[in-house]
C-alpha cells in the first residue's frame, strides 16, 4: 500500500526545496537559520502555539484532502474557496439558531456544513455536466458570490446589536465552539476529524470501486462508458465529496478558529490548498505532510516580525518558493537521478 | 499546363507506400483509386509538398517542383482540398481569404481584394456572404469556399482528398458542379475517392493504385466489375479453424427503416443464430463503425438487438470494444492492474486487489500481453494494447462488439487477434465487428452486413453470399 520509492524521491525532493529556499533567504540577506528556528519555535515552541498550528492545519489539510477528489476526476476546483466560505456559513446559520446554546450544536454545525458546502460544489458540477460550463470559471465565478453573501449577511441580517461593520458577527455561545477536552482548549475534536477523514478517503481511494472510477474519469471520460459508468455522475459525485469536505473547513474556520462569521472566513486556505495538491500531486499521505508543514509556516511566520523584525510577507515568498522550486523539481526529475546514485552507493 | 510524376516510391520502414509511380496528366478530372492502404494518400501527399519521397521527380509545366516543400507545391500552382476543411473557422470568408493571400506587399488594396473575390464567387455561382464567418456554413459550403481559395492563390491543380464524406446529396451535386466548371476553365483535378458511384459520374480518367504500385491507367467507360476486381487485391490469409458447434437459441436484430436503403429490399427484422460471428463491411468514412457503438450506446439510430421470448437485455450483456484504442478505449495514464480493477467495479463496490492481481496475471499470460501489472498502457505497443482490450472482456455471455478489431496490425498479431476472438464462439450471444477490410470480413463472418454510407445496402448469412457483391454493396452500387 505505502509506495517506499515513491516516498523516497519524495523526500529527496524535500530536501532539495529546503536547499532552495536557504539559499532564496540569503539573497534577501536574512539568516536562513534564524528563520527556520522562529518558525519552528512559533509553531510548535509552546501549548498554545501548538493548538494555534493545529486549528489552522485542520482547514488546509481539509481543503487539500477535498481537492484530492476533484483533481482525481480531472476537475480544477477553483470554487474550493466559495466551498469553504459556504460551510461556514451553514454552521453560523445553526450557532445562531436555538440550538446555538445547545451542546448538540457543533454537530449540527458540521451536518449543515457539508449540506452548505457539497450544495456549492453541486452548482459547479451540474453546471459542467449539463451546460458544459468550464469549472475554473463557474468556480470562480461562485468564490466571489460566496463571499458576497457573507458580507451581506454580516453588514445584513446577522450584524451585531446596533453596529454594521464588517468586523463580522456576534461571537457564537460557548456551546456552538468547536469541542475540546475537559477544562483545556486542546482541540482533539479537529484532529480526530482530520484522522477519520484521512483514513476513510485512503482507503476509498484505493479499495472501492467509486476511487478508481473517479480516477478513470480523470484519465479519460470518453472510455468511461465502454466499463459501464457515465464520467458526468462521477464528475458530480467528486464535487460532492468535496464540497462537503471543504464545507467541514469552513466550520472549523468558523466556529475553532474565529467563533465567529467574518468577510475573510475562509483565510485563502482553499487557495492555498490547490498548491498543496499540486506539489503532492494527489498523494493523499504526502498532502497530509505538507499541509502541516504550510500550518506551521503560517503560525510561525508572525514569529519572524517579533524575533527578528521581519515584515510577515517573508511568509509568502518561503511559500512560493517552496511551491515553485518543487515543481520545477519535479520536471527534471533531479532526484530520481540522486535517488540511483544513493542507492548505487548503498549497494556498494 | 501539365504535371508529370515521375519514378515516385516512398517506404515507411518495411512498408513501400509507393513504388515507381509514373503519372502524366494535362487536363480533366482524374481520379486515384486502390483500397486501404494502397498509397493514395502517400502520393497525394508527396504532390502537395508534405511527404518528402525516398525517390523520384515531379514537373510542373516541364519546371521541376522542390519536393517535400509545400510552399514550393503551392508556388507552382499545387493546390489541396483536405477530406476535413482546414480553414479558420472564427474567421468571416474574406478575412480567410486575406491570411492565404500569397503577396508581400503589406499596402495592399482591400475594396480592390474584395471585389475580385466577389467577381470570383459570382463566376462559380457560389453563393455565400463573404462577410459570414465560417463556422456558419455547412461542410459542403466550406468546401466550395476552400476550393475558390486554392484558385484564387494561383491553383492549377487541385487534389481532392475524399472531398464527399461528410456531404449531404444536394451539397455533393453542387461541389460537382463547381468541379465541372473548374476542369472547363483548364484546370487539372485529381480526385482521391473510395466511391465508385462518384468517379462514375465525375471523372474523365483515373488510375487504379494497389500496394504501393500504379497498377492500371483507365479512361471512361469505366467497367466497373474490372475495376473492382484490380482494386482488390486477392491474397490469402492462413485460416484458422473454429469448431463446428450446433446452438440452438437464437437472437433478433431490429433494423430502423431509416438506417436501410430505400433501393433494396431488406426485411426490417433478421433472425440470427447464437454464436454468430457477424461483420459489417464498409468502406473507410462509412457508418459501420458507429452501427457497431450504436448496439451498446443507442445513440446513432434505433436499430437494435433483442432476444427471443422478449428476453431481457442489459448494458452489461455488451461488451464494446473501439476502433480508438487510447481516445476511446484504455486509460493511457493508468497501469494493467488498475484496468482490470476498474472492470470489476461493474460487478463489486470493494476492490480485492489481490484476487485482481491474480486475475490480471493469468490473463497477461492468457493474452499473450508483453507487459505486467505495473505498465502503463500508453507504454504498450497497439498489436499489446488491443490484446488487452480483449483481455479485459467479461467472462459472462456477451455480445461482443468490436469495432475494427485489427485496424494497424500486421497480418500476424491480426491472426492472434483473431483466435482469441473466435474462442468466444461457443459461448457468446454473438460477435460483432466492423472492417473496412473484405479479406477479413468473408474470412471469419457468419452473417455479413454490407453498409454504404449511412446506410445497410445488405444483410446476409455468408453461404448466401458472393464475396464480390460485397465490394458492389459498400461502394453503393445495386
Amino acid at each position: 500500500m505505502f509506495d517506499i520509492e515513491n516516498l523516497k524521491i519524495n523526500l529527496i525532493r524535500l530536501f532539495l526545496t529546503l536547499i532552495i529556499i536557504f539559499f532564496t533567504l540569503i539573497l534577501f540577506g536574512i539568516s536562513p537559520f534564524e528563520v527556520f528556528e522562529s518558525i519552528i519555535y512559533g509553531s510548535l515552541g509552546s501549548y498554545s502555539k501548538i493548538i494555534r498550528t493545529i486549528i489552522v492545519w485542520t482547514p488546509i489539510s481539509l481543503a487539500s484532502l477535498a481537492l484530492i477528489y476533484t483533481f482525481s476526476a480531472g476537475m480544477w476546483n477553483i470554487g474550493i474557496e466559495g466551498q469553504i466560505i459556504m460551510g461556514a456559513v451553514g454552521s453560523t446559520l445553526v450557532a445562531r439558531s436555538i440550538f446555538g446554546d445547545d451542546f448538540i450544536s457543533p454537530y449540527l454545525q458540521i451536518f449543515m456544513a457539508i449540506i452548505f458546502g457539497a450544495f456549492w460544489g453541486l452548482i459547479s458540477a451540474i453546471l459542467k455536466v449539463k451546460a458544459n460550463v468550464h469549472e475554473i470559471f463557474s468556480g470562480l465565478g461562485l468564490d466571489f458570490v460566496a463571499s458576497g453573501i457573507v458580507i451581506f449577511l454580516i453588514i445584513g441580517p446577522w450584524k451585531r446589536e446596533g453596529i454594521a461593520s464588517t468586523g463580522g458577527t456576534d461571537i457564537f455561545d460557548k456551546a456552538s465552539w468547536v469541542p475540546t477536552i475537559g477544562n483545556s482548549n486542546f482541540p482533539l475534536f479537529l484532529l480526530l476529524v482530520i484522522f477519520l477523514l484521512y483514513l476513510v478517503s485512503a482507503l476509498v481511494i484505493k479499495y472501492s470501486s467509486l476511487g478508481i472510477r473517479l480516477k478513470a474519469t480523470g484519465i479519460n471520460i470518453f472510455a468511461t462508458e465502454r466499463f459501464y459508468f457515465t464520467s458526468d455522475k462521477y464528475i458530480i459525485f467528486s464535487y460532492l465529496i468535496a464540497g462537503g469536505i471543504a464545507g467541514i473547513a469552513g466550520f472549523s474556520q468558523s466556529s475553532a478558529a474565529y467563533h465567529k462569521l467574518v468577510p475573510s472566513i475562509s483565510g485563502g486556505f482553499g487557495f492555498l490548498s490547490i498548491l498543496i495538491v499540486l506539489i503532492c500531486s494527489r498523494n493523499i499521505y504526502f498532502s497530509f505532510i505538507v499541509s502541516f508543514l504550510f500550518a506551521a509556516l503560517i503560525v510561525g511566520g508572525s514569529q519572524l516580525q517579533i524575533r527578528m523584525g521581519l515584515d510577515h510577507s517573508i511568509i509568502g515568498i518561503i511559500q512560493a518558493t517552496f511551491v515553485l522550486s518543487w515543481l520545477v523539481l519535479q520536471k527534471l526529475e533531479l532526484e530520481k537521478l540522486i535517488s540511483q546514485k544513493i542507492t548505487k552507493v548503498f549497494v556498494k | 499546363m501539365n504535371i508529370e510524376i515521375k519514378n515516385i516510391s516512398k517506404s515507411f520502414g518495411s512498408i513501400e507506400a509507393n513504388k515507381n509511380i509514373n503519372l502524366k496528366l494535362k487536363s480533366g478530372i482524374h481520379a486515384l483509386l486502390g483500397e486501404n492502404g494502397a498509397g493514395k494518400s502517400t502520393l497525394v501527399k508527396i504532390i502537395s509538398g508534405q511527404i518528402l519521397p525516398d525517390e523520384g521527380n515531379i514537373f510542373i509545366d516541364n519546371n521541376e517542383v522542390i519536393l517535400g516543400s509545400p510552399k514550393n507545391s503551392i508556388e507552382k500552382g499545387i493546390g489541396l482540398l483536405n477530406q476535413d476543411p482546414l480553414d479558420f473557422s472564427n474567421l468571416s470568408i474574406f478575412e480567410s481569404f486575406l491570411i492565404g493571400i500569397n503577396e508581400k506587399n503589406p499596402y495592399r488594396n482591400i475594396n480592390k481584394i474584395r471585389s475580385k473575390i466577389e467577381k470570383l464567387f459570382n463566376n462559380y455561382r457560389v453563393t455565400v456572404d463573404l462577410n459570414s464567418k465560417t463556422n456558419s456554413l455547412s461542410i459542403g459550403e466550406r468546401q466550395q469556399v476552400e476550393l475558390l481559395r486554392l484558385l484564387y492563390n494561383g491553383a492549377k491543380l487541385i487534389i481532392l482528398d475524399e472531398p464527399t464524406s461528410a456531404f449531404s446529396l444536394e451539397q455533393k451535386k453542387r461541389m460537382f458542379d463547381t468541379l465541372r466548371q473548374l476542369s472547363k476553365d483548364g484546370i487539372i483535378i485529381i480526385f482521391v475517392s473510395h466511391k465508385l458511384d462518384e468517379v462514375f459520374e465525375i471523372c474523365d480518367s483515373a488510375s487504379i493504385l494497389r500496394s504501393g504500385k500504379l497498377v492500371e491507367n483507365i479512361i471512361q467507360p469505366f467497367d466497373s466489375n474490372k475495376i473492382l476486381s484490380v482494386m482488390f487485391e486477392k491474397n490469402e490469409i492462413n485460416s484458422i479453424s473454429s469448431k463446428d458447434f450446433d446452438r440452438k437459441e437464437n437472437f433478433i436484430i431490429n433494423f430502423s427503416k431509416n438506417d436501410l436503403n430505400n433501393q433494396v429490399q431488406i426485411s426490417k427484422s433478421h433472425t440470427i443464430k447464437q454464436g454468430s460471428v457477424i461483420g459489417i463491411a464498409g468502406l473507410q468514412g462509412s457508418s459501420n463503425d458507429k452501427y457497431i457503438k450504436n448496439f451498446f450506446t443507442k445513440e446513432f439510430s434505433s436499430t437494435a438487438i433483442e432476444l427471443e421470448n422478449n428476453k431481457k437485455i442489459y448494458k452489461t450483456f455488451f461488451y464494446y470494444m473501439p476502433a480508438d484504442r487510447l481516445e476511446k478505449g484504455l486509460f493511457s495514464d493508468m497501469n494493467l492492474l488498475e484496468h482490470f480493477g476498474l472492470s470489476e467495479t461493474s460487478r463489486t463496490n470493494i476492490i480485492n486487489w489481490n484476487d485482481v492481481k491474480e486475475k490480471a496475471n493469468s490473463k497477461i499470460k492468457e493474452f499473450d500481453i508483453k507487459a505486467d501489472i505495473t505498465s502503463q498502457i500508453n507504454e504498450l505497443s497497439g498489436g499489446n494494447q488491443q490484446r488487452v482490450m480483449l483481455s479485459l472482456m467479461p467472462p459472462d455471455k456477451s455480445f461482443l462488439l468490436l469495432e475494427q478489431p485489427t485496424r494497424g496490425l500486421d497480418i500476424n498479431s491480426a491472426n492472434k487477434i483473431w483466435e482469441m476472438i473466435l474462442q468466444r464462439k461457443e459461448k457468446d450471444y454473438a460477435i460483432f465487428f466492423s472492417s473496412t477490410d473484405i479479406d477479413e470480413i468473408w474470412e471469419y463472418s457468419d452473417v455479413i452486413i454490407s453498409v454504404s454510407g449511412d446506410e445497410i445496402m445488405n444483410i446476409e448469412y455468408k453461404e448466401n453470399l458472393e464475396k464480390d457483391f460485397i465490394a458492389k454493396y459498400i461502394s453503393g452500387i445495386i
